[in-house]
């Protein structure tokens, strides 16, 4: 007999019990049976990011992306469309390319010399049809294509899943905050290089939850970029502002500053670009722009984004980070760090963005080396046998009280979803858990699906 | 980017190879001994400082080295903000301190482009202990640099990093290289 349940329908049970008193059994985050349920039932199902256009210049362009363990080989057809395939040979399965990216007409596998074109057809086959025969209809050998793929803003996704739903409809309220962040500069944004790799002790939910609903760690975990002027001065900034939950596990936070207004008018970037802002978005959104100093949030379940002001140099400049935490495991993710700027921009300020985010995020980041830490300190006391005790004989369970009971949603507020009066607050945490339980839990609970 | 340094080596005297080498190693035992500080003093004040990504490419597409992105690119002055923020009392990463060693091998001198400039390069094997885990986090690469007599001391007037990992297998890179 296993000391530890396996997860059943009676643990997902008290799990649902305690999630909805906004409490986190600490077993839940780095479990291996929970772990599998997520990659089948989340990241087997949901839209998942894969990289921006601007990566994908020109027809034959391609690069090599990961969905978990899913290689994907995403490419701009000649007819100008981006197609994304499973990145393995249809004849004995090998990873067919792994280049990161490039720009190709044809991909050949190694093995045994099968030659794919950018619409993923079987193009060549060595010796063909005297080793195959008449029989073998190439069509059928093509690349297996990413069952959904979609675009929105230059965001390119795609979903293992035939019956996602519609990208759009997924991401949801987000849009009107990703048209500030993406839509705003004609041109839209442009990815810098290539995304910057690493791999970090860390649950994927837990770095997701730190970016995407967890500015309260802020003020203890960033404190040191405060006290030398990297980050904003007032050591509360990350407090100000509002905490948006939207739909499906999205949300974001805005921050402002003591006042409501943020000392840095649309975040520092140039005033000569203020009235096509102002051309490109509604009254609302600038309203909402022209006074936030951070939008950092996420989309359901590991892309999150962060699009700060901070300075190496004494000077604060914006810039948008976008990451995806690829899980390896209950207790490892690959991080991707992607660096944009408005295509808009002036070359000078493209500048000293691009030199903003490498001091502050991305792997030697000012910020960023401080949340590996922390990251680190959950997993590693991950296997302590007192917090397997599913019953609250122990405090077993993390705290997601935050705000409970002191801020209520405001009325009024500007932009879609639900908007809290402060970013300390764990709403939108509570959201995102409540959309992960749903879907590892989907067909578990369900009485109708257990007795079919 | 390459300097293009030709084997074999024999454009500067043994004393001078014995002079830069021994410089290296006392940056690299700074660092090592948290003497961020001095370490910084290295440097000049022009100093350009940066690490570039690796990354896979087919040999067709050319270079592995993607310059437009870096994990650092430092003047004196951002250098100085990362130095600082080791002496506050929550840069949480390194407090408690990690244990580092920099090994420093393969070191190649020519004469730069000034009189009082050599173009260095040198291997780097890093190696991090973090708290009481058992496994040792490391990074190794190359490093491609520009060392100056500055009023007869040493200093380090460039420095180029290339790792050869296209995904780093150190959580952060908290130390400098």
């Amino acid at each position: 007999m296993l000391v530890k349940d396996s997860v059943n329908k009676q643990t997902l049970q008290k799990l649902k019990e305690k999630l909805d008193k906004g409490l986190m059994p600490q077993w839940a985050v780095t479990d291996k049976d929970i772990y599998e349920l997520e990659r089948r039932q989340i990241f087997g199902k949901t839209w998942q990011f894969l990289g921006h256009e601007s990566e994908l210049k020109e027809p034959g362009s391609y690069v090599t992306r990961w969905i978990a363990s899913d290689p994907v080989l995403l490419v701009k057809t000649n007819s100008g469309e981006i197609k994304a395939f499973l990145n393995s040979c249809t004849h004995r399965g090998a990873h067919l390319c792994t280049a990161d990216f490039g720009k190709k007409k044809t991909f050949t596998c190694p093995y045994h010399g099968w030659s794919f074109n950018l619409e993923g057809e079987l193009v060549g086959v060595v010796s063909g049809k005297k080793v195959y025969g008449e029989k073998m209809i190439k069509d059928e050998w093509g690349l297996r294509p990413i069952p959904k793929v979609g675009m929105y803003q230059g965001l390119i996704f795609a979903s293992l899943d035939h019956q996602a739903m519609p990208l759009e409809d997924y991401l949801g309220d987000m849009k009107w905050y990703l048209d500030i962040l993406l839509g705003r500069s004609d041109g839209g944004m442009e990815v810098r290089g290539v995304p910057q790799r690493w791999t970090a002790q860390a649950n994927w939910k837990m770095t997701q939850e730190n970016f995407a609903s967890d500015p309260y760690h802020v003020q203890t975990n960033h404190r040191s970029t405060v006290e030398l002027g990297i980050s904003p001065s007032d050591p509360n900034f990350a407090s100000y502002g509002h905490q948006i939950v939207l739909g499906n596990g999205h949300g974001l936070s805005i921050m402002t500053s003591a006042t409501g207004k943020s000392p840095y008018k649309y975040q520092t970037l140039p005033e000569s670009m203020w009235p096509m802002f102002q051309r490109n978005l509604s009254p609302e959104q600038n309203e909402i722009f022209s006074n936030a100093t951070v939008f950092v949030g996420g989309m359901f379940p590991n892309l999150a984004f962060d699009s700060p002001v901070h300075g190496m140099e004494g000077e604060m400049i914006n810039y948008l980070n976008l990451r995806i935490w690829r899980p390896l495991g209950p207790d490892k993710v690959e991080v991707w760090c992607w660096f944009l700027i408005d295509k808009a921009a002036p070359e000078e300020y493209k500048e000293k963005a691009y030199k903003s985010y490498v001091g502050s995020f991305g792997p030697s980041g000012t910020l960023e080396q401080d949340d590996t830490e922390v990251w680190a300190r959950i997993i590693q006391v991950s296997d302590a046998l007192m917090m397997e005790d599913k019953e609250l004989s122990y405090n077993n369970v993390n705290n997601y009280l935050l705000g409970e009971d002191v801020f209520e949603p405001v009325e009024n507020f500007p932009g879609p979803g639900v908007a809290y009066p402060s970013t300390y607050t764990d709403n939108l945490a509570r959201s995102i858990q409540k959309r992960w339980f749903e879907l590892i839990s989907k067909g578990l609970l369900d009485e109708e699906e257990d007795s079919q | 980017m390459s300097m293009e340094l030709q084997f074999p080596n024999t454009q500067v005297n043994s004393e001078l190879q014995h002079e830069i080498t021994q410089f290296l190693y006392h940056e690299a035992y700074l660092l090592d001994h948290h003497m961020y500080q001095e370490w910084h003093d290295l440097l000049t004040d022009d100093i350009i400082y940066r690490m570039p990504l690796r990354v896979t490419t087919e040999r067709r597409d050319g270079s592995n080295i993607v310059d437009d992105m870096t994990y650092f690119e430092e003047t004196k002055k951002s250098l100085e903000t990362r130095v600082k923020r080791l002496y506050t009392k929550s840069a949480w990463v390194e407090d408690p301190r990690t244990r580092q060693r920099h090994y420093i091998t393969n070191i190649m001198i020519k004469p730069g482009a000034n009189s009082d400039e050599y173009n260095v390069r040198s291997y780097f094997y890093f190696k991090r202990s973090r708290a009481s885990e058992h496994q040792i986090e490391e990074i190794i690469g190359e490093r491609e640099d520009i060392i100056r007599k500055v009023d007869g001391q040493w200093r380090i007037a460039a420095r180029t990093i290339i790792p050869d990992q296209t995904v780093l297998t150190v959580m952060n890179l908290s130390m400098f290289l």
